[in-house]
Protein backbone atom coordinates (compact mmCIF):
# COMPACT_ATOMS: atom_id res chain seq x y z
CA UNK A 1 0.00 0.00 0.00
CA UNK A 2 2.47 2.47 0.98
CA UNK A 3 4.69 2.77 -1.64
CA UNK A 4 6.49 5.83 -1.76
CA UNK A 5 8.06 6.41 -5.03
CA UNK A 6 5.19 6.73 -7.83
CA UNK A 7 5.61 5.24 -11.07
CA UNK A 8 4.36 7.28 -13.97
CA UNK A 9 4.46 6.73 -17.76
CA UNK A 10 2.29 8.45 -20.66
CA UNK A 11 1.03 6.84 -23.65
CA UNK A 12 -0.45 8.29 -27.11
CA UNK A 13 -3.75 6.40 -27.12
CA UNK A 14 -5.44 7.94 -30.16
CA UNK A 15 -4.96 11.20 -31.80
CA UNK A 16 -6.11 13.39 -29.06
CA UNK A 17 -6.26 11.03 -26.69
CA UNK A 18 -3.54 11.00 -24.27
CA UNK A 19 -2.95 8.06 -21.01
CA UNK A 20 -1.30 8.75 -17.73
CA UNK A 21 -0.56 5.67 -15.93
CA UNK A 22 0.24 5.91 -12.09
CA UNK A 23 1.37 3.58 -9.02
CA UNK A 24 2.30 4.68 -6.19
CA UNK A 25 2.22 7.54 -3.28
CA UNK A 26 0.57 11.11 -4.76
CA UNK A 27 2.10 13.14 -2.74
CA UNK A 28 3.07 17.04 -3.81
CA UNK A 29 6.05 14.40 -5.86
CA UNK A 30 3.60 12.40 -7.13
CA UNK A 31 1.30 14.19 -8.24
CA UNK A 32 3.57 16.55 -9.78
CA UNK A 33 5.32 13.79 -12.04
CA UNK A 34 1.51 12.98 -13.04
CA UNK A 35 1.54 16.70 -14.10
CA UNK A 36 4.65 16.38 -16.24
CA UNK A 37 3.51 14.22 -18.00
CA UNK A 38 -0.11 15.52 -18.64
CA UNK A 39 1.54 18.67 -19.76
CA UNK A 40 3.90 16.47 -22.08
CA UNK A 41 0.66 14.81 -23.65
CA UNK A 42 -1.02 18.18 -23.93
CA UNK A 43 1.75 19.18 -25.87
CA UNK A 44 1.66 16.50 -28.27
CA UNK A 45 -1.73 17.83 -29.28
CA UNK A 46 -3.87 15.35 -26.89
CA UNK A 47 -6.88 17.82 -25.50
CA UNK A 48 -7.97 14.00 -23.30
CA UNK A 49 -6.38 12.90 -20.71
CA UNK A 50 -7.05 9.68 -19.35
CA UNK A 51 -5.67 8.88 -15.85
CA UNK A 52 -5.61 5.24 -14.67
CA UNK A 53 -4.48 5.01 -10.88
CA UNK A 54 -4.57 1.38 -10.75
CA UNK A 55 -1.80 0.64 -7.92
CA UNK A 56 -2.37 3.78 -6.23
CA UNK A 57 -4.05 3.42 -2.94
CA UNK A 58 -2.86 6.26 -1.11
CA UNK A 59 -2.97 9.61 -1.61
CA UNK A 60 -3.03 13.07 0.03
CA UNK A 61 -4.37 16.84 -0.43
CA UNK A 62 -1.44 18.41 -1.67
CA UNK A 63 -1.10 15.56 -4.30
CA UNK A 64 -5.16 15.75 -5.69
CA UNK A 65 -4.47 20.05 -5.57
CA UNK A 66 -2.17 19.56 -8.78
CA UNK A 67 -4.63 16.71 -10.43
CA UNK A 68 -6.77 20.01 -9.98
CA UNK A 69 -4.36 22.37 -11.69
CA UNK A 70 -4.19 19.53 -14.37
CA UNK A 71 -8.23 19.45 -15.00
CA UNK A 72 -8.08 23.64 -15.21
CA UNK A 73 -5.46 23.43 -17.67
CA UNK A 74 -7.57 21.21 -19.80
CA UNK A 75 -10.59 22.84 -19.31
CA UNK A 76 -8.86 26.29 -19.99
CA UNK A 77 -7.90 24.57 -23.27
CA UNK A 78 -11.58 23.08 -24.22
CA UNK A 79 -10.04 19.97 -22.71
CA UNK A 80 -11.26 17.05 -20.97
CA UNK A 81 -9.96 14.81 -17.92
CA UNK A 82 -10.99 11.24 -17.20
CA UNK A 83 -9.91 8.83 -14.32
CA UNK A 84 -10.21 5.12 -14.15
CA UNK A 85 -9.43 2.44 -11.93
CA UNK A 86 -9.93 4.05 -8.63
CA UNK A 87 -9.85 2.74 -5.02
CA UNK A 88 -13.23 3.31 -3.22
CA UNK A 89 -11.30 6.33 -0.59
CA UNK A 90 -9.85 7.79 -4.15
CA UNK A 91 -12.61 8.20 -5.94
CA UNK A 92 -14.75 9.63 -2.85
CA UNK A 93 -11.63 12.20 -1.81
CA UNK A 94 -11.93 13.15 -5.51
CA UNK A 95 -15.76 14.07 -4.95
CA UNK A 96 -14.81 16.04 -1.64
CA UNK A 97 -12.63 17.87 -3.41
CA UNK A 98 -14.49 18.23 -6.54
CA UNK A 99 -12.49 16.75 -9.16
CA UNK A 100 -15.24 14.37 -10.08
CA UNK A 101 -17.61 17.25 -10.85
CA UNK A 102 -15.42 18.30 -13.85
CA UNK A 103 -14.30 15.24 -14.70
CA UNK A 104 -15.24 11.78 -15.79
CA UNK A 105 -14.43 8.67 -14.01
CA UNK A 106 -14.55 5.18 -15.39
CA UNK A 107 -14.34 1.70 -13.63
CA UNK A 108 -11.10 0.45 -15.77
CA UNK A 109 -8.96 1.44 -18.55
CA UNK A 110 -11.42 -0.66 -21.73
CA UNK A 111 -14.47 0.71 -20.68
CA UNK A 112 -12.74 4.38 -19.99
CA UNK A 113 -11.38 4.06 -23.65
CA UNK A 114 -14.78 2.65 -24.85
CA UNK A 115 -16.77 6.14 -23.76
CA UNK A 116 -14.27 8.33 -24.90
CA UNK A 117 -13.65 7.45 -28.15
CA UNK A 118 -17.52 6.96 -28.66
CA UNK A 119 -18.54 10.21 -27.91
CA UNK A 120 -15.88 11.81 -30.40
CA UNK A 121 -17.09 10.07 -33.22
CA UNK A 122 -20.83 11.57 -32.27
CA UNK B 1 -3.89 -3.23 21.20
CA UNK B 2 -1.71 -0.03 21.49
CA UNK B 3 0.89 1.44 18.69
CA UNK B 4 2.36 4.84 19.62
CA UNK B 5 5.07 6.33 17.21
CA UNK B 6 6.43 9.31 17.79
CA UNK B 7 7.35 10.99 14.18
CA UNK B 8 10.40 13.18 13.27
CA UNK B 9 9.15 15.93 10.29
CA UNK B 10 11.37 14.01 7.46
CA UNK B 11 9.61 13.72 3.84
CA UNK B 12 6.86 10.90 3.39
CA UNK B 13 6.90 10.08 7.21
CA UNK B 14 3.12 9.85 7.39
CA UNK B 15 3.35 7.15 5.35
CA UNK B 16 5.12 4.98 8.58
CA UNK B 17 1.39 6.06 10.14
CA UNK B 18 -0.51 5.31 7.23
CA UNK B 19 1.03 1.90 7.82
CA UNK B 20 0.15 1.68 11.28
CA UNK B 21 -2.94 2.19 10.10
CA UNK B 22 -3.30 -1.12 7.74
CA UNK B 23 -1.51 -3.08 10.03
CA UNK B 24 -4.15 -2.41 12.69
CA UNK B 25 -7.01 -2.06 11.40
CA UNK B 26 -6.34 -5.35 9.48
CA UNK B 27 -5.49 -7.18 12.69
CA UNK B 28 -9.43 -5.51 13.91
CA UNK B 29 -11.36 -7.00 11.17
CA UNK B 30 -11.64 -3.94 9.26
CA UNK B 31 -12.56 -3.81 5.69
CA UNK B 32 -9.90 -2.65 3.37
CA UNK B 33 -11.84 0.76 2.10
CA UNK B 34 -12.59 1.67 5.71
CA UNK B 35 -8.35 1.05 6.28
CA UNK B 36 -8.15 3.12 3.11
CA UNK B 37 -10.35 5.91 4.37
CA UNK B 38 -8.69 5.74 7.98
CA UNK B 39 -5.11 5.83 6.15
CA UNK B 40 -5.83 9.06 4.04
CA UNK B 41 -7.09 10.80 7.46
CA UNK B 42 -3.91 9.75 9.12
CA UNK B 43 -1.52 11.40 6.22
CA UNK B 44 -3.67 14.50 6.58
CA UNK B 45 -3.64 14.76 9.93
CA UNK B 46 0.33 14.00 10.16
CA UNK B 47 0.82 16.27 7.10
CA UNK B 48 -1.20 19.60 9.26
CA UNK B 49 0.83 18.73 12.25
CA UNK B 50 4.32 18.68 11.10
CA UNK B 51 3.04 22.00 9.07
CA UNK B 52 1.20 23.70 11.97
CA UNK B 53 3.45 21.87 14.75
CA UNK B 54 6.53 22.57 13.38
CA UNK B 55 7.98 19.79 15.07
CA UNK B 56 7.87 15.93 16.25
CA UNK B 57 4.13 14.27 15.76
CA UNK B 58 2.51 12.01 18.24
CA UNK B 59 0.40 9.91 17.20
CA UNK B 60 -1.49 6.82 18.65
CA UNK B 61 -3.45 4.08 17.23
CA UNK B 62 -5.79 1.60 19.25
CA UNK B 63 -9.12 -0.30 19.32
CA UNK B 64 -11.55 1.63 20.94
CA UNK B 65 -15.37 1.29 21.09
CA UNK B 66 -17.53 4.62 20.30
CA UNK B 67 -21.69 4.95 20.51
CA UNK B 68 -21.47 1.52 21.99
CA UNK B 69 -19.55 0.36 18.27
CA UNK B 70 -16.06 -1.12 17.88
CA UNK B 71 -13.75 1.08 16.54
CA UNK B 72 -10.11 2.18 15.47
CA UNK B 73 -9.18 5.04 17.23
CA UNK B 74 -6.54 7.33 15.94
CA UNK B 75 -4.87 10.44 17.92
CA UNK B 76 -2.64 12.85 16.59
CA UNK B 77 -0.81 15.45 18.46
CA UNK B 78 1.57 18.29 18.15
CA UNK B 79 2.73 20.81 19.93
CA UNK B 80 2.65 23.85 18.08
CA UNK B 81 0.70 27.10 18.82
CA UNK B 82 -2.89 25.68 18.23
CA UNK B 83 -5.54 26.89 16.39
CA UNK B 84 -9.56 27.39 16.68
CA UNK B 85 -11.30 24.25 15.21
CA UNK B 86 -14.47 26.27 15.05
CA UNK B 87 -13.06 28.75 12.63
CA UNK B 88 -10.83 26.61 10.48
CA UNK B 89 -11.60 27.19 7.02
CA UNK B 90 -14.17 24.67 5.70
CA UNK B 91 -13.13 23.53 2.14
CA UNK B 92 -15.74 23.61 -1.04
CA UNK B 93 -15.14 22.71 -4.42
CA UNK B 94 -16.92 25.86 -5.39
CA UNK B 95 -13.74 27.71 -3.91
CA UNK B 96 -10.84 25.71 -5.39
CA UNK B 97 -11.62 26.31 -9.20
CA UNK B 98 -10.21 29.43 -10.50
CA UNK B 99 -8.40 30.15 -7.21
CA UNK B 100 -4.60 30.14 -7.25
CA UNK B 101 -4.42 28.06 -3.32
CA UNK B 102 -6.17 24.87 -4.02
CA UNK B 103 -4.76 24.11 -0.71
CA UNK B 104 -6.58 23.22 2.88
CA UNK B 105 -8.33 20.53 2.68
CA UNK B 106 -6.84 18.47 5.41
CA UNK B 107 -9.92 19.11 7.90
CA UNK B 108 -12.50 18.29 5.59
CA UNK B 109 -10.84 15.42 4.51
CA UNK B 110 -10.52 14.28 7.73
CA UNK B 111 -13.80 15.22 8.67
CA UNK B 112 -15.91 13.11 5.46
CA UNK B 113 -13.83 9.83 5.89
CA UNK B 114 -13.59 9.19 9.92
CA UNK B 115 -16.91 8.55 11.60
CA UNK B 116 -16.31 10.73 14.66
CA UNK B 117 -13.72 13.51 14.91
CA UNK B 118 -12.54 15.88 17.73
CA UNK B 119 -10.10 18.25 18.08
CA UNK B 120 -8.88 20.12 20.75
CA UNK B 121 -6.72 23.12 20.75
CA UNK B 122 -4.65 25.26 22.83
CA UNK B 123 -1.42 27.02 22.31
CA UNK B 124 1.55 24.34 22.65
CA UNK B 125 -1.14 21.40 22.18
CA UNK B 126 -3.44 20.62 19.29
CA UNK B 127 -4.97 16.66 19.40
CA UNK B 128 -6.95 16.00 16.67
CA UNK B 129 -8.66 12.57 18.03
CA UNK B 130 -10.50 10.30 14.94
CA UNK B 131 -12.10 7.01 14.93
CA UNK B 132 -13.24 4.90 11.93
CA UNK B 133 -15.60 1.83 12.77
CA UNK B 134 -14.38 -1.44 12.55
CA UNK B 135 -18.13 -1.80 10.49
CA UNK B 136 -19.42 0.94 8.81
CA UNK B 137 -20.48 1.93 5.39
CA UNK B 138 -17.84 2.29 2.92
Amino acid sequence: MNEERIKVSKNLLSEGLGLVTAAGYINNEGGQAIADAATELMDQGCKTLLIDLEGTRIINSIGVSILLEILEKLMDEKGRLAFCNLTPTISKTFEIMGLVQYASVYTDREDAVKAIEGDATV
Amino acid sequence: MEVVLHLPVVPNVELVAAKAVETLGGALGMHQTHVEAASVAMVEACLNAMEHGGGPVTVRLHSGNHAEKPCLVIEVEDHGQGFDPATAPQNSPSRVLGCSSKRGWGLTLIRELMDDVQIRSEPGKTLVYMCKYVESSP
